[in-house]
């Protein structure tokens, strides 16, 4: 992990519109660096006085240094990333975070996915190494509505891969409506069977009724992981304020096997 | 190592002098209190005396300053700020603010902007003979005498003479050229004897460990903490003023009359604001003051950061008993916690 407080350049070199508010970037690193992106880690954006925030990598970079991510716009930060052209120098540090998406522990078994909003761009990573090994995968995605799904190349892709299903809080026409918990029983059925290991990111409180509802289903808290969204200023566990319990998110995260996310839940 | 018959604070001084900046706490005029200030002529004649008093604040800002710069951007490099800090003293640190640099030492441990400052920083320490008002070091691990391995030279008097020990190569190096004698064999043995006995000194210190206890057995309810948690007016003197507390906000300031270039600097920060993990879309994980105020007493008193840093997170100062306007430091808290238990 890269200490340092100090950005490394990076560029801006392409853009393009993926959802309500939300926008596909590619950068790519000024100075490309062997050290390999494992599922689950992020990077932070510097834009020259705008500050610094945390995003997920939706590909490794590559060995050009090229890779992308998706980011909606929220705050100061983004929304001067929205008004940023393409070839702008801004700043990076990472990759950061050692709780990854576990796929060596669970590329043997049934996996499903469960992704609200913009929680899905974080299990990207986790989904194309599952797929390129060859696992059984499924993904629930559910949305607010259609105008707040994003990641439409990719979706489009890995229907042709895997089991999908989409649904919406405001569905309209034929759309699947209700939460993703609300659709077990069909994914199950598409995958040919009962689920064995769940990730999940989205809303933290989606994410808990999904470890919830999977532990009184299988009565344990093993297969079950969540990638959490907490503050960050630092990234390298010295800033204080994505502290989990006695973890911290930046360092000790950002997935959390549900067992112990309940665990530093409780510590304090 | 050796330890050294020293007759006189100010041949040290004097000595230390020449080739550092030195730092004592003094007070200044209009007020009792003392604080840490460059200290050209020193050293004061507070050492030895039987009434201890700790600085108003401790010397956390020397190494980890409350506004440090990080990096600046020149509109196509990112270049990194380490601070250059000429060699400096620390005069007349006691031993709970000694465990207080130990502990962040540990924290830091990494960090580049702490340890060019760390690097540069010599700590003199001294005994205390007698607890502070408010100071519960020997309840902690902390004091009153200074620990192994926390300063670079302990001084310990003794009548009008002091012994001294050179606690690290750091300190053994800078006391070299003075040729001093080494101190009478039983020294030693005397000064363990003698912290025993101040040990005793203390008030009774039933509620901080009964309050240590709940914390530890999570027994402490919601509801308690928010009770407590609604005397916090969010003011951060605890946090300012707590030597163990490092939490930091980073921001950025554009270059005057200058376009795209800017610094990054950090600042501290208090994990007792509202907004201190309230993120983007809102969503605040310690939302309530009850959630925010358990936090910063889990992170002084929880086992859980025993393993890391080989003591808890408070060095009993009692500070924040003294700063605090709501009347939760850490004697009232703990004094709360025995009583509504």
């Amino acid at each position: 992990m890269n200490l340092s407080m100090t950005p490394q350049p990076i560029h801006l070199v392409d853009q393009y519109d993926d959802g309500d508010h939300s926008r596909h970037y590619t950068f790519q690193l000024a100075q490309p660096t062997s050290e390999q992106i494992q599922p689950g880690q992020f990077f932070t954006l510097t834009l020259a006085g705008f500050g610094e925030a945390a995003f997920t990598y939706l590909t490794a970079p590559d060995e050009q240094g090229r890779f992308q991510a998706l980011i909606r716009r929220a705050g100061v930060l983004t929304s001067q990333l929205f008004k940023t052209e393409t070839g702008t120098l801004l700043g990076y540090r990472g990759p950061f975070g050692s709780g990854l998406w576990p796929i060596e522990e669970i590329k043997e078994k049934r996996v499903l996915l469960i992704a609200g909003g913009i929680g899905l761009p974080p299990l990207a990573t986790a989904i194309e190494a599952l797929l390129a090994n060859g696992s059984d995968v499924g993904l629930i995605y559910g949305s607010r509505d259609y105008a707040g799904q994003v990641l439409k190349q990719e979706r489009e892709r890995w229907q042709q891969q895997m089991p999908m299903i989409e649904t919406f809080d405001q569905a309209v026409g034929d759309q699947l409506s209700g939460t993703p918990l609300d659709h077990l029983d069909a994914i199950n059925q598409q995958l040919g069977g009962e689920v064995e290991a769940v990730l999940t990111c989205g809303p933290e409180v989606m994410m808990q009724a999904v470890g919830r509802s999977f532990t009184d289903r299988w009565q344990s808290t093993d297969n079950i992981w969540l990638a959490l969204e907490r503050r960050m200023h630092c990234g390298i566990g010295l800033c204080g304020h994505c502290y989990l319990g006695s973890s911290y998110v930046c360092t000790d995260g950002p997935v959390y096997r549900w067992r112990e996310f309940l665990k530093q839940q409780k510590v304090m | 190592m050796k330890s050294y018959l020293l007759d006189s604070l100010e041949n040290l001084f004097q000595h230390l002098a020449v080739s550092h900046k030195m730092f004592e706490p003094q007070s200044i005029p209009g007020s009792e209190d003392l604080h840490w200030l460059p200290s050209p002529k020193g050293p004061t004649s507070r050492y030895g005396t039987s009434k201890q008093v700790l600085p108003l604040a401790p010397a956390k800002g020397f190494l980890f300053p409350e506004r440090e710069l990080l990096f600046r951007f020149d509109g196509q490099t990112f270049i990194e700020t380490l601070p250059e800090v000429a060699p400096q003293v620390l005069f007349g640190l006691q031993s709970c603010d000694l465990c207080a640099i130990a502990y962040q030492d540990q924290f830091f441990r990494q960090d580049s902007y702490y340890l060019a400052r760390r690097k540069a920083t010599i700590l003199v320490g001294f005994d205390c003979l007698t607890p502070c008002d408010g100071g519960f070091c020997s309840t902690v691990d902390a004091g009153p005498f200074v620990r192994d391995g926390s300063a670079d030279l302990i001084l310990h008097p003794k009548g009008n003479e002091w012994l001294l020990i050179p606690a690290s190569e750091q300190g053994l190096n800078a006391i070299q050229t003075l040729n001093l004698p080494p101190a009478p064999a039983e020294w030693r043995a005397e000064r363990e004897q003698q912290q025993a006995e101040v040990a005793k000194m203390f008030p009774t210190d039933s509620h901080i460990r009964t309050g240590i206890e709940r914390i530890n057995q999570a027994t402490i309810s919601a509801e308690q903490w928010q009770r407590l948690g609604l005397q916090c007016l969010t003011c951060s003197g605890c946090t300012s003023l707590c030597p163990t507390c490092s939490c930091f906000t980073t921001f950025d300031t554009k270059t005057e009359g200058e376009s795209n270039t800017f610094v990054r600097e950090r600042c501290w920060d208090s994990c007792l604001y509202e907004a201190f993990q309230r993120e983007t879309s809102g969503h605040n994980p310690s939302k309530e003051a009850g959630e925010r105020l358990q936090r910063y007493w889990f992170h002084k008193f929880s086992d859980h950061y025993v393993d890391e840093f080989g003591r808890y997170g408070c060095i009993g100062c009692g500070r924040c008993e003294e700063t605090c306007p709501g009347g939760i430091g850490v004697h009232s808290i703990m004094r709360r916690l025995e009583k509504e238990s």
